[in-house]
């Protein structure tokens, strides 16, 4: 058939077309009976079906990781069971009514659980919002027994942080919080509703390593939240337990030690940077920050005037005072402003820059070698050979030792400190640095600001002749070094001689005598260091008054081979002779019982 | 372009039919998300706005244009689904949507009305009462290039969508026996290839499953089956508006996208779903209709492939929601909610009305 040129043949086109649309009514016709036979004569059945299909899921908590000491058998942080009841706003059939009920029912405030629904009022209907938690068994017995009035209320177990002494070691341990809705807001997917996440110490640095993969139960409920079947049951994974370098006598030795004062103590091993003992006191009871609904109780402890979440060990910065005055001695050999043998004179007191610059011992320590210098801590000594050096000499020297700046220990929190320099001050204080502040400097007064961490840090590192090491609280090899790389070792000729003086220091009479320990042959230096200036102490003075001085010591044992490194701070604690010596001589004479057999 | 002629042709059935079922789609969606954020009514009706105008314009421009740049239109759409399989970041598994500054779009619906043209185009000049080997290569080639690429997103319900368009080509051109049994091989061939080479372990399963839905209640079957639950709890009147516990506890996914007629067949019952089917086999009715009244091949075939496309995936959707067919992830056309499927659709129908319109040559 020949083609038209404006209209084509179409005829067997059409008469194909034809034949596929009837295809498709005939497949109209096939589905409509599909559906009739499901709905119409399977109707019973799936309508039945419908109505027992009601599964639920719900998460199994998983377990955080368990702590323990370094022994691996002392348990410092564990989960206990415990009941929580949730809402589900899908299931309340007047919202309203559902809400004074409910409250009623679980004896809170219609205007908390209200407000408590409401913050979380972004998530789907159907997820449960906690809405009270460690309910008793009477508690939860009394929602049970009226399941069928409150179809919207469903009581859930979850495994609750527990740390079984209480306050031991809480500034380490630290703290953990509930989930807050913003967070789930900015990383939907991750955190769920009730979770509870490590907000400070080793919870929140090993918050990935602690927190277990929750698992799911998905099982059948009936319209009034009863469960008929269990379908799946995804068992949670929880993580092996977290051996912790924590050695819980020393621990809980050196709390009662500063039990009643303000003050740290920090032990470490100076060998690997394993931490034996850190502990900031006033301190606290983390099992009460594991709580949904009375933030007031934390509030309190916020508020509190000695503020007991401080921790002192790597969160409070202090004048170093005379436990600096080892650093100096290795800056003075080592720049060859002094030698091992060098004497200098000390009356008690004497004029550098035309003012008169005192020793602690009034009537003078006469003449003295370094190592004399170091046992007595003398200052006139230090100021002799530290006006011959220059303010940023001596910060080389205090920073190879990692002062100034951050440990990196995997807890969050800690503080730099600071060591001056003269472009520190040129650009903080718009002034250049003179030459009568560096003699403060050389005997660790000044603008040096150190954690106790940092002394102790610092310390390991004399004690190990130079090998630095990096504080840390995990006994697992696997740990990610910090970004900063590896520390260098401080290569200064003369350690032996400053560490003879802090040998005499305690060991012959000297100003650590109190931190001596029979045969172990410890290494120390004391501290004592002024809170507020000379002017105003001898104003108060004249009144009657005195502001004790931070008592501080620092120190390692044995002299050879050193295997522990204390440090002590008492804040107002005096001479650091009387009071922290012998508190860093309790702890090393523990250590020594413990470990040396 | 268009004149009143013209105008006077316009095929306003279609096009109220058209409208009328998206305007269902519209309160299917309302009912199947009124528990969830996200504003999807405003959403689709948004999308409606943008698709009525798109549908004037593909009616107003004469379908011979359309065709004159569809190679333009196939090679545009074949290099952005390469440059997603290349570029694309994954959504909800696979590399599907293209994200331009403020919206986001699946190139590969669009890319269906390419493959239409294009094929028409080629069709346009056979005149031979059967299409010979040579011919059902060329299609076959011509849709299965961008087919593959849709299949490597990896979205293998949308690539299958693809496939009434060169088949309906084909038969309305004519198979005679030896192009039928060398279809036939082909298919086995790419079938089996595709089972062992292609086709990804959960979809294997949900093939698998088709057959047997309850042997794995919880994993590939647990859809289907809810979603029967879900039909079947309907009956003859259903739940009512909004009332769906199948849909409101959760247990029907992609509610009101893939799974939109489930949500039809609880609330709205057997009457709602002999409803939508009516509306939907007089919109179709209409358009195969207007195939007998094209005045060229040209339009034949446009009017043909796009009434085979609307069908085709009407059927897999349907047949999927009571588990006749695998569960792939094909909208619906028109009911589902999506701005893509619903802009595909209104240029569908939009080249039909297009056609038919200009069925009287004014010499």
């Amino acid at each position: 058939m020949e083609d038209s040129p404006i209209y084509e043949d179409l005829s067997l086109i059409r008469k194909r077309a034809v034949w596929v649309f009837r295809l498709v009514g005939l497949l109209f016709l096939g589905a409509a009976f599909i559906y009739w036979k499901i709905q119409v004569l399977d109707h019973r059945k799936y309508f039945a079906l419908s109505e027992a299909n009601r599964t639920r899921e719900s998460v199994i908590s998983s377990p955080r990781g368990i702590l323990t000491d370094r022994s691996g058998a002392v348990v410092l942080g564990d989960n206990q069971a415990s009941f929580k009841v949730s809402f589900i706003r899908e299931n309340a059939v007047d919202f309203e009514a559902s809400i004074r009920a409910t409250a009623a029912l679980l004896e809170i405030e219609d205007s908390v659980l209200r407000q408590r629904i409401e913050s979380y009022k972004f998530l789907p209907a159907f997820r449960p919002v906690i809405v009270k938690d460690k309910l008793t068994l009477e508690e939860v017995s009394r929602i049970e027994g009226r399941r069928t009035e409150f179809p919207e209320l469903v009581i859930e177990t979850e495994p609750r942080r527990q740390y079984p002494f209480g306050p031991l070691a809480a500034h380490v341990l630290g703290t953990m919080q509930e989930v807050t809705a913003e967070e789930m807001r900015s990383r939907p997917g991750q955190r769920r509703l009730g979770d509870w996440v490590g907000k400070t110490g080793v919870e929140a640095a090993y918050e990935t390593r602690l927190a277990g993969v929750d698992g799911t139960l998905i099982e059948v409920v009936d319209s009034l939240g009863r469960v008929r079947e269990e379908l799946r049951r995804i068992e949670p994974r929880p993580r092996p337990k977290l051996v912790l370098t924590i050695d819980y006598d020393l621990q809980t030795e050196a709390e009662q030690l500063l039990a009643g004062r303000e003050g740290a103590i920090v032990a470490l091993d100076p060998r690997n940077g394993e931490v034996l003992v850190l502990a900031s006191s006033p301190t606290y009871d983390p099992n009460r920050f594991i709580n949904r609904f009375t933030p007031g109780e934390w509030q309190s402890l916020i508020a509190s005037s000695d503020n007991p979440l401080l921790n002192r060990a790597i969160q409070g910065l202090y004048s170093p005072g005379s436990i600096f005055k080892p650093i100096m001695a290795l800056a003075g050999l080592d720049a060859g402003t002094i030698g091992p043998q060098t004497a200098f004179f000390c009356g008690g007191s004497a004029l550098f820059y035309d003012r008169p610059f005192r020793c602690w011992a009034e009537a003078g320590h006469g003449s003295q070698t370094l190592v004399e210098a170091i046992k007595n801590s003398c200052n006139i000594y230090f100021y002799n050979f530290g006006s011959r050096l220059s303010i940023d000499t001596i910060a080389r020297y205090a920073e190879m030792f990692g002062l100034g700046r951050a440990t990196e220990i995997e807890i969050p929190g800690e503080k730099a400190g600071l060591v001056p320099t003269s472009a520190w001050k040129k650009e903080t204080l718009k002034a250049p640095w003179y030459p009568g502040e560096t003699i403060s400097v050389a005997i660790g007064q000044g603008p040096l600001q150190m954690t106790p961490l940092q002394i102790a840090a610092a310390t390991a590192a004399l004690a190990g002749r130079g090998r630095r090491i990096r504080p840390h609280f995990s006994l697992e090899a696997a740990r990610e070094p910090p970004s900063s790389g590896a520390l260098e070792t401080v290569a200064l000729k003369d350690f032996e001689t400053v560490i003879e003086g802090m040998w005499r220091s305690v060991n012959d009479g000297g100003t650590g005598r109190g931190a001596l320990v029979a045969g172990f042959d410890v290494c120390g230096k004391t501290g004592s260091t002024q809170t507020i200036g000379r002017a105003a102490a001898e104003r108060l003075a004249a009144t009657g008054k005195t502001v004790r001085t931070h008592s501080w010591f620092t120190g390692f044992a044995p002299r050879n081979e050193p295997r522990i490194v204390v440090t002590v701070l008492v804040e107002h604690g005096g001479l650091g002779g009387a009071t922290a010596a012998p508190l860093a001589g309790r702890i090393f004479g523990l250590f020594k019982d413990k470990y040396d057999r | 372009m268009i004149d009143r002629l013209h105008l006077r042709e316009l095929d306003w059935v279609s096009t109220g039919l058209m409208l009328l079922n998206t305007a269902v789609g519209v309160v299917l969606i309302a009912s199947a998300t009124h528990f969830l954020g996200g504003g999807f009514v405003w959403k689709q009706l948004l999308w409606m706005a943008v698709a009525v105008p798109v549908f004037f314009l593909v009616v107003a421009v004469d379908y011979k244009f359309w065709v004159e740049i569809s190679p333009y239109l196939y090679g545009l759409s074949f290099l952005v689904l390469v440059a997603l399989l290349v570029f694309g970041r994954e959504t909800s598994g696979a590399r599907s949507w293209l994200h331009l500054a403020f919206i986001g779009g699946q190139p590969s619906e669009l890319a269906k009305i390419a493959i239409l043209l294009i094929l028409a185009r080629l069709f346009s000049e056979y005149r031979a009462s059967f299409a010979n080997v040579s011919f059902g290569l060329s299609a076959v080639f011509l849709a299965g290039l961008p087919m593959i690429a849709v299949a490597l997103q990896p979205d293998i319900g949308t690539a299958a969508c693809f496939l009434p368009l060169p088949a309906g080509a084909l038969l309305l051109a004519g198979l005679d026996r030896r192009t039928i049994a060398f279809i036939l091989i082909a298919a086995l061939a790419g079938g089996f290839l595709g089972w062992n080479v292609f086709l990804k372990d959960y979809q294997k399963k949900r093939l698998e499953t088709l057959f047997n839905p309850s042997q794995d209640p919880l994993g590939a079957g647990y859809h289907v089956l809810q979603s029967k639950i879900a039909v079947g709890s309907g009956g003859i009147d259903g739940k009512g508006f909004q009332k769906g516990t199948q849909s409101r506890l959760r247990f029907l996914p992609a509610r009101h996208t893939d799974f939109i007629f489930a949500v039809l067949g609880e609330e709205f019952g057997f009457a709602g779903v002999l409803a939508v089917f009516a509306l939907y086999f007089l919109l179709l009715a209409r358009m195969f209709r207007s195939v007998g009244k094209s005045r060229d091949r040209t339009g034949a075939y446009i009017t043909f492939m796009a009434s085979s496309l609307l069908s085709f995936q009407f059927f897999v959707n349907v047949l999927m929601i009571v588990g006749l067919l695998p569960i792939t992830g094909v909208p619906i056309p028109l009911l589902s909610y999506g701005g893509s499927s619903l802009l595909t659709s209104y240029v569908a129908v939009g080249l039909v009305v297009n056609v038919r319109m200009r069925r009287f040559a004014y010499v």
